[in-house]
């Protein structure tokens, strides 16, 4: 049972790190239009405990994406400078989609592994009860 | 007393090695977008029931050939597969590791139910209905 209880702790790790990714392109597109908003991203890295990897996986620190802020030209804008521009947000929402829908289909291939391990213990547990 | 019956051992060994498969491709499956991981896999089981529990050793005590019995833990080893690297250095292929779960399930299964059937003969010695 020790089995099934790491591969469901390796599959719960792995939706949940796709699920905080998933909330980080969220934040991005609500800020797609906030002036000097730099886009966040992060990189997943494996679980190490005690100096051995468990197989989990989680979240690695929070990074800015450093390219230069688009500048739009908007002289009605409240912070446009003398030559009526200001700097907008580097969030390019193609990105963000394509980085969303990716977080889905890995959250699903996760829930699969995780349901497939249930049912496997399942039917081991099964077998007691006849 | 059972675990003497040499297909109720092999079926016990081929429900573990699915379930430490399983574990294997759990991990694969959370660690799919982690920069630098390569995926791992257990040797397949006939492989590994050949190598290490073919024909068992008879202790004569509890305790005695334990070295033995931990030698029969399949080993993760790297799964090369040339060619599906991602520029970030992930060897992880989604699609193959679909394969491999299912493979497992079935894995598991087969052996449950050779332990069931196996049951069953036994009971029906004993007289009763299986």
């Amino acid at each position: 049972m020790n089995d099934f209880a790491t591969s469901l702790s390796r599959s719960a790790s792995g939706m949940q790190a796709q699920a905080m990714r998933l909330r980080f392109t969220s934040e991005n597109i609500a800020n797609a239009d906030t002036p000097g908003y730099h886009r966040k991203t992060s990189s997943f890295e494996e679980v190490v405990e005690s100096g051995r990897p468990t197989g989990q996986v989680r979240l690695g620190p929070v990074e800015l994406d450093r390219r230069e802020l688009t500048r739009v030209y908007d002289p009605g804008h409240p912070m446009a400078d003398e030559n009526g521009y200001y700097d907008g947000s580097n969030v390019d929402l193609v990105v963000e989609i394509a980085d969303a829908r990716e977080a889905q289909r890995s959250y699903e291939a996760n829930l699969r592994m995780f349901d497939q391990a249930r049912q496997m213990s399942s039917a081991l547990l099964d077998l007691l009860r006849r | 007393m059972f675990d003497k019956l040499e297909i109720l051992q092999m079926a016990q060994a081929m429900a573990t090695h699915a379930a430490a498969r399983q574990g294997a491709i759990a991990e694969n499956v959370a660690n799919a977008d982690t920069p630098g991981y390569r995926a791992r896999d257990l040797a397949s089981f006939a492989e590994t029931y050949r190598a290490g529990n073919g024909a068992p050793m008879r202790a004569t005590r509890n305790g005695h050939l334990d070295e033995l019995v931990e030698h029969r833990e399949p080993e993760p080893l790297a799964r090369a597969r040339p060619g599906s690297e991602s520029p970030n250095g992930n060897t992880v292929s989604l699609e193959l590791e679909m394969v491999a779960a299912a493979d497992v399930k079935r894995e598991h299964d087969l052996a449950l139910a050779i332990y069931q059937t196996s049951m069953g003969i036994l009971r029906t010695g004993l007289g009763r209905r299986a």
